[in-house]
């Protein structure tokens, strides 16, 4: 039973110390202004080919047949039907008679042919028989003490206890107490390219073309799982549709990939279809906290005391951070992870931090009402003190300026009519941060520039970082330099995860394209008669730092490399990068009372990310990460039927993503830190935005809600439980 | 979350084959992957027969097809079963187009069809013969952008950039239909597209400013 894998967050300091030789410009060009994406054309004419667009020659198509069964033991596979199928040319069992399957979409066998439909064809004739076992298909259910023991080592894993100060004197302090359960649903990624990969062996050499968010780690992947040295694989990602943490690994297909390629003696195209994606390719795990919390007359916190459990499918843990942010002085927490019959957790977008956020931030607003103190009020009264990674003190008055806060009403909208209005508040924090990144660069005789970069681009606009850092460095225009990134002949970089590749990739860079320059000022010196710390590039040309006119244009400059050109290597150096972000977001809705439902009409988003690369694709981050917090507010929701354990909404019309009616008014106020140097900013503003919501909801309608998503149905049955007397 | 406001094919009722029809013929004959031949004007062979009583049944296996897309006609053998989006995906290396949830639930296969936007996963190849297709890679003049391409990458309309080609497409046919739509409109025109990274602010800035499409 496999941990989720979650990207740990880096121990970085949260300020840059700087290192004078590489430090970044005081009076930059490009860097924080509005840079368009470089491969925004390829992108927008569809010329981008992802990992789902590769065609090879002679390639074959997979396809996986999958456990139709939540438990079950497999007792037989029989691939002889499969195999004389029309186009078929490979197919292979995934495990042997006897295997236990532990979830629905579990990998089983697969085949390859020559088309799409001949390949869906040959696997409705695989035979598996299935001896059908009783599966655990809800916390609840796994939770009861006569549920059949279906993990190896029980269905619950409980943690040591966390306790801090003297709980029952904390209590003994509080004029108020609110004990209340919240909990959080199970939200799948839905990357929109799905997980798959090309695979094309040459001899016993392998070239996988993956939908992957760290090709160097995928590479290690294929070599572990097939034996095969990791000189002998290669990974290729120009271009992916999104991963959200989900896309570490070649996983379960991407080898089964290698392998239906290897027997076939073809390339073999394996992209999973939206179902498979759903149900075996990870998934935020759901989150439960029965709490006890007491605040004193004067708005202090004073004790919190919970008891919280989770689950991540199938032997996978559910852990999130709780209390988040604010500072309980006497505090206990008791985890359990709950193990279902579902397919496994991995990390996602800020993993813990939706849930432990959601939790904390409404039991704050619950407290706040007892002791009639305004939300920010209160916040700011019960947070830590101000520090570079932990600026909410600052911030939520910039979020209250820029918000109108201060029309805010007590909760429950007191205006007649069934559409009730309401402020949320709410805050986050992440870590981010850089880590080991190398690059190679080459200045060309000719006066091209080509840098390189182990890293992939996610989405976030990394290959844009990197042209804008190299085009900053040596003076020149950003279409001037060669990019060249996804793809693990070049140099090593880590997996974009963890809000890490900003800060690990763009020091690399500009450490390397710094060393360029010197190699390249060094050659053009002598003929200047300048010193070569003297020199500068700027505007497309090397001078004098105290006069213009002596200096030649790069073109020339390059041009006295002769034959050779220059070629460098550099890597991440401490210095340029810094962890720790914090941020504040608030939250306008609109509940119809009459319907349950609830429009979010306004949110403002104020987050910090250190320094600023490219103003245009961070603020694009910001509000991405905010909508994915809308949705998950509102709309997501993995559904398992609780006596098959069936996902019943394993597609895109019932698992509800928003659309473009769905978006508010949003405002990406960005805090520019350039002192910090770069931080990171994917995952941030993904965490704060569902705990807003649910607070401005409970301000329109006077009911609380305390489990996500916040969908017609709950918001109805809270307002009937008010109307019945019903505790708030 | 909405579905496009075409939820009734204009091309079943041009063919004289709904889908509700297609499918209770394929499921009442038991015949897994035929279809009954009802674009007329675009199968000659059928012409020639020339009687509706007795409709010629074709396939399963990969049959001919000829494709109007772009403006270029582009001939294929495909099996009757496979969606416009595979054709050309799978067969004629067109992959600009996404395959995202195969099911006319998220816009990114969304291709113009007589003016019209249309699902390309929910589309028969075989269906789509006769029609004039326009699909992402028909935009772009070489290196010149559509003015809709244009402010999408000036507007950062895109991150990952999976959704982005369906959303151009939508886009497209929003415009040439109505230069100058409103917010609401436009909202209403590319609700049948789903981004999961959270684009859609700057595709509708994009949408909405982007000027000089001329009704299509």
């Amino acid at each position: 039973m496999a941990e989720a894998r979650q990207v740990p967050e880096v121990a970085a300091p949260a300020v840059a110390q700087g290192n004078a030789a590489y430090a970044w410009p005081t009076h930059p060009t490009y860097m924080g202004t509005d840079v368009q994406r470089i491969d925004g054309p390829d992108k927008v004419t569809g010329r981008a080919k992802y990992s789902y667009d590769i065609q090879r020659p002679n390639m074959l198509y997979g396809r996986i047949v999958r456990s139709p069964h939540p438990r079950a033991r497999v007792v037989a596979i029989d691939l002889t039907m499969a195999r004389q199928a029309p186009g078929v040319k490979a197919a292979l069992a995934v495990v042997e008679p006897n295997a236990i399957l532990m979830f629905q979409g579990e990998e089983v066998a697969a085949v390859a042919a020559a088309t799409e439909e001949q390949a869906r064809d040959a696997a409705r004739l695989v035979k598996v028989q299935y001896e059908v076992l009783p599966p655990l298909t809800s916390v609840e259910q796994a939770m009861s003490p006569d549920a059949p023991k279906v993990f190896p080592d029980g269905n619950v894993r409980e943690g040591a206890a966390e306790e801090t100060g003297d709980l029952a004197a904390g209590f003994k302090a509080a004029a108020h107490v609110v004990e209340q359960t919240y909990n959080t649903q199970v939200q799948t990624h839905v990357s929109l390219e799905t997980h798959g990969c090309v695979c094309e062996w040459d001899g016993d050499k392998l070239t996988a073309w993956v939908s992957t968010q760290a090709v160097h780690g995928t590479r290690e992947g294929f070599a572990q799982a097939l034996k095969i040295p990791q000189a002998n694989v290669r990974v290729i990602t120009q271009y992916m549709g999104g991963g959200f943490g989900s896309k570490f690994a070649p996983d379960a297909q991407g080898i089964i990939c290698a392998n239906l390629a290897k027997q076939a003696g073809a390339p073999v195209h394996l992209m999973l279809d939206r179902k498979e994606e759903h149900l075996a390719t990870g998934n935020r795990p759901s989150a439960y906290a029965k709490i006890r919390a007491g605040v004193s007359a004067d708005g202090m916190l004073t004790a919190f005391d919970a008891q919280t459990w989770g689950t991540g499918g199938a032997g996978v843990g559910a852990g999130f951070p709780l209390p988040y942010i604010y500072q309980f002085p006497n505090r206990r927490r008791q985890h359990k992870d709950v193990y279902i019959n579902a397919g496994g957790a991995r990390a996602m977008r800020a993993p813990g931090h939706p849930q432990g956020c959601f939790i904390t931030e409404v039991l704050m607003d619950e407290l706040a009402d007892l002791v009639k103190l305004d939300p920010v009020d209160f916040r700011m009264k019960n947070l830590p003190p101000d520090a570079p990674d932990a600026r909410w003190r600052a911030y939520f008055p910039i979020a209250a300026k820029l918000f109108g806060w201060d029309k805010r009403h007590p909760t429950g909208d007191a205006t007649p009519g069934p559409i009730k209005h309401g402020f949320g508040c709410s805050a986050n924090r992440w870590g981010g941060g850089g880590r080991g990144s190398h690059a190679h660069c080459e200045i060309l005789p000719d006066g091209g520039v080509i840098m390189r970069c182990g890293t992939q681009d996610i989405g976030t606009g990394t290959r844009t970082l990197v042209s804008i850092v190299t085009a900053e460095t040596l003076g020149l225009p950003i279409d001037a330099v060669n990019t060249e990134i996804g793809d693990s002949l070049y140099p090593f970089s880590g997996g974009s995860g963890g809000s890490t590749t900003a800060a690990s990739v763009t020091p690399a860079i500009r450490v390397t394209a710094v060393k360029a320059l010197d190699a390249l000022k060094a050659k053009v010196a002598p003929k200047l008669g300048v010193p070569p710390a003297d020199l500068v590039a700027s505007d497309g040309r090397l001078h004098a730092r105290n006069d213009r006119a002596k200096g030649m244009t790069w073109k020339e400059a390059c041009r006295t490399l002769g034959a050779e050109p220059i070629a460098v290597d550099g890597e991440w150096q401490p210095g340029l990068s810094a962890s720790g972000t914090s941020g504040v977001q608030m939250a306008e809705v609109e509940v119809d009372t009459e319907t349950g439902v609830s429009k979010v009409t306004r949110l403002v988003c104020v987050q910090d990310c250190g320094l600023i690369v490219d103003k245009l694709t961070a603020e694009s981050q910001v509000i991405g990460g905010v909508l994915f917090g809308v949705n998950y507010a509102l709309f997501e929701d993995r559904i398992l039927d609780r006596n098959t354990g069936q996902m019943v909404n394993p597609n895109m019309e019932w698992y509800l993503i928003g659309g473009p009616s769905d978006v508010p008014e949003i405002t990406a106020h960005l805090v520019d830190q350039p002192e910090r140097g770069v931080i990171g900013l994917g995952e941030p503003p993904a965490v704060a935005t569902a705990a807003a919501i649910a607070n401005a909801i409970a301000n329109a309608t006077g009911v609380r809600l305390r489990s996500l998503p916040m969908t017609p149905d709950k918001v109805l049955a809270a307002l009937e439980q008010q109307r019945a007397g019903g505790t708030r | 979350m909405a579905p496009k406001d075409e939820t009734r094919s204009e091309l079943d009722e041009r063919s004289g084959v709904s889908r509700r029809f297609f499918l209770k013929t394929v499921g009442a004959g038991g015949v897994a992957a035929s279809v009954i031949d009802g674009l007329q004007e675009a199968l000659p062979h059928a012409q020639e027969a020339g009687t509706a009583a007795a409709p010629a049944a074709i396939g399963p296996g990969p049959v001919p097809i000829t494709l109007n897309v772009n403006g270029q006609r582009l001939s294929l053998k495909v099996e009757p079963r496979t969606t416009l989006l595979d054709a050309l995906r799978n067969h004629a290396g067109q992959t600009g187009n996404k395959r995202v949830c195969d099911r006319g639930s998220c816009g990114a296969c969304t291709m113009i069809i007589d003016g019209r936007t249309r699902y390309a996963c929910s589309t028969l190849a075989i269906e789509a013969q006769g029609h004039d297709i326009r699909s992402i890679e028909g935009l772009a003049k070489g290196t010149v952008l559509h003015p809709v391409q244009q402010a999408f990458a000036e507007a950062d309309g895109m991150m990952c950039g999976f959704c982005t080609p369906g959303f151009v497409m939508s886009a497209v046919a929003l415009l040439e239909k109505n230069p100058h739509p409103t917010v609401e409109e436009a909202k209403r025109a590319l609700d049948g597209n789903i981004c999961r990274c959270g684009t859609y602010v700057r595709v509708l800035e994009a949408a909405l400013k982007t000027k000089g499409v001329a009704r299509g």
